[in-house]
């Protein structure tokens, strides 16, 4: 079990805000923190990871306090056993995806690890390149791997997709569905993408304005009501059309695309962007093997 | 979307299916669902409770006597016809609030449809879904 | 012509470089990453031989290291060092004096660098030390270069300080700015000349150098 109490002023752009939090994640869990821009989710881990001090709070990880403010305990960042991949990659540029991989490396530690981790996200062919020399998946890939040489406690993401197309993406999304797996991580994932929060996780943390307003399973936390429509997904409205006397409106759901029939009273309250459920009853889908 | 609110009058669950009867004013629906309450929690006697079907889904007959096997069926009057191309859309007020369906526009010139006129709306039981 | 005069000028370069580099290192670290208040002063202090004129200098470390000064006359006493009209003299009085050339460059390298590379590096458990000789240090060759090179060829063309401090004695504290000045109060316009010719072409060599190596030529030409 891992308990997380922080609280802190933060200094935002548009005033102070106060970020306080108590949660508790199970270990094994993968965990996203979901919420807009400015709402304190970086904030968060970097607490956790001890690279911003917290102004009060307790971190437990198993039996082992990490920050305990009332009894002036406060590990340093290196006594953390984190893992931790940035937004922009920061890999080593004057190191090889190797030797980014060996720095990592703690003294005495068995050097096999490393070949492990090179075979499990498939970086063999690349492994003597400068990190100059790599497109951005490859680059996060190699961040990821090297986030775990250390075997972490806690794996820790900063939207670390954000800065890929759609494609890359989702094939990163299954590499890191792949470790947190197989590695057995406790994980946590900033997005403020719906359906990589869907794809990926056990559990949503909504933050918004430094507190979590939402907790729990993706489904149950993004649909606000509770359909019995057993067929359902998360999507984002990409058009809206009238034809005829009824509405079309395409929706993307994952990387797909679906067109859904609407009537003008459905339409009123929706607009292009928005996120929708969309529902039908589990009589109505055909299954049809493919060979 | 039609959606009306009534109240849970009974449960009849059979493995993961069940069959849900709602009262909506003096009309009582039936709804089939692959939901049971142990699965969903809101599905419970007494309840109060959205039934929501698709306009697309609402079969019109004319007149009141339509001995088929659709349990559910509404008796009003036609209050708005809109026309289309294929599809025409038809407002149907009943005792438990406007309706609408959509049906082609063929087959609503088939049935000379028109304003005031009695009509029977039904709606397949596996068609309702329920919501809080 | 006396060689003399150019050997030394290069020797005191050298030292002064070598040396300001172990000080420029950790203050230009400390002054990047510092949260400090005494920040600004330590940064002025830093950047005053910029601007202040070398006599003003040579002259305070010659009121300071005299032998009839408090320091002077300890130093003397104790460790029978001498910095005035000395070569260690010349080479104290170069390290505050090429200050600036050193730990600008340096300073504003490590500034440049992400601050996330560091954190990156604390978080795969490594300490401040390691993080700056593995991660910091490799990644600011380029300002550590020009750093080098400024100092040195800063170091070379330094007269004012030499001349308080050192005074002009041969093949001890005569540099080769100071060589030519005596020439031409000779009227030895040739030799003066030669001393200069070979001053400009060493110092137009050493520039090009590092605006070759950190315009990135080298890499463009030599693929």
């Amino acid at each position: 079990m891992i308990q997380i109490a922080l609280q802190k002023n933060l200094i935002a752009a548009n005033g102070d805000m106060l970020l306080d939090i108590d949660i508790k994640i199970k270990e094994g869990e993968f965990v996203t923190l979901y919420g807009d821009s400015g709402a304190g989710k970086t904030s968060i881990l970097k607490m956790i990871a001890g690279l911003m001090p917290a102004d009060n709070g307790l971190i437990k990880v198993r039996d082992k306090i990490w920050l305990d403010t009332k009894n002036n305990i406060c590990l340093k960042t290196q006594q953390r056993r984190i893992g931790y991949v940035f937004q922009e990659y920061a890999l080593f540029p004057n190191m090889t995806v190797k030797e980014n991989l060996l720095f990592a490396l703690e003294k005495g530690q068995d050097k096999q690890i490393i070949t492990e981790l090179i075979e499990l996200i498939e970086l063999g062919e690349l492994k003597d390149r400068k990190p100059e020399m790599l497109s951005g998946g490859q680059k996060q890939r190699v961040a990821l791997a090297r986030a775990l040489v250390r075997k972490p406690e806690i794996l820790m993401l900063d939207e670390p997709l954000s800065a890929l197309d759609h494609a890359m993406r989702s094939k990163l999304q299954d590499y890191i569905l792949k470790v947190h797996k197989q590695l057995n991580l406790t994980t946590l994932l900033i997005s403020h993408e719906m359906g990589e929060v869907l794809k990926m996780c056990d559990k949503v943390l909504v933050i918004e304005k430094g507190r979590i307003t939402r907790y729990g399973n993706p489904i149950d936390v993004f649909t606000s009501k509770q359909v019995s429509g057993k067929f359902q997904f998360l999507g984002e409205i990409v058009e809206i059309e009238k034809e005829d006397i009824i509405y079309i409106v395409t929706v993307l759901i994952g990387a797909n695309f679906v067109k859904i029939v609407a009537d003008t009273s459905d339409i009123k309250t929706m607009k292009v962007g928005d996120k929708i459920v969309v529902a039908s009853k589990a009589f109505n889908p055909l299954l049809q093997k493919i060979n | 979307m039609n959606t009306l609110e009534g109240e849970i009058k009974s449960i009849h669950t059979n493995g993961s299916l069940s069959l849900i009867k709602i009262k909506v004013k003096e009309l009582l629906f039936s709804a089939l669902v692959v939901e049971t309450p142990d699965t969903a929690s809101y599905l419970k006697k007494g309840n109060s409770i959205k039934i929501i079907f698709k306009e697309t889904e609402v079969i019109i007959g004319k007149g009141k006597e339509h001995p088929l096997s659709i349990p559910n069926k509404i008796v009003g009057h036609i209050s708005m016809i809109e026309k289309g191309e294929i599809l025409s859309k038809i407002i149907v007020n009943t005792l438990v609030g406007e309706l609408i369906a959509i049906i082609t526009s063929e087959v609503m010139n088939e049935m000379v449809l028109e304003v005031n006129e009695e009509v029977t709306i039904m709606i397949k039981t596996s068609e309702i879904m329920l919501s809080k | 012509m006396d060689w003399q005069p150019l050997l030394l000028t290069f020797k005191l370069a050298l030292v002064t470089t070598l040396l300001l580099l172990i000080i420029a290192i950790p203050l230009a670290y400390w002054l990047a990453y510092t949260k400090s208040r005494f920040k600004p002063i330590l940064e002025t202090l830093v950047s005053m031989p910029l601007v202040l004129p070398p006599t003003v200098l040579g002259f305070y470390l010659l009121v300071t290291f005299s032998p009839s000064s408090v320091l002077g006359g300890w130093l003397n006493n104790y460790f029978g060092i001498q910095f005035i009209f000395s070569f260690h003299g010349l080479v104290l009085a170069s390290i505050i004096y090429s200050l600036p050339f050193m730990v600008h460059p340096i300073q504003a390298g490590f500034a440049n660098i992400n601050t996330t590379m560091i954190e990156a590096s604390y978080v795969l458990g490594k300490s401040k030390i390691t993080t700056l000789f593995k991660i910091l240090i490799p990644n600011i060759k380029p300002s550590l270069l020009t750093g080098v090179v400024l100092a040195f060829a800063h170091t070379i063309g330094e007269f004012g300080v030499v001349l308080m401090i050192g005074g002009n004695i041969p093949g001890k504290t005569k540099v080769a700015s100071i060589a030519i000045y005596d020439e031409v109060e000779a009227l030895n316009y040739d030799t003066a000349n030669s001393y200069s010719l070979i001053l400009f072409a060493i110092t137009f060599s050493i520039l090009l150098v590092v605006y070759i190596v950190n315009g990135g030529y080298l890499k463009r030409f030599w693929k």
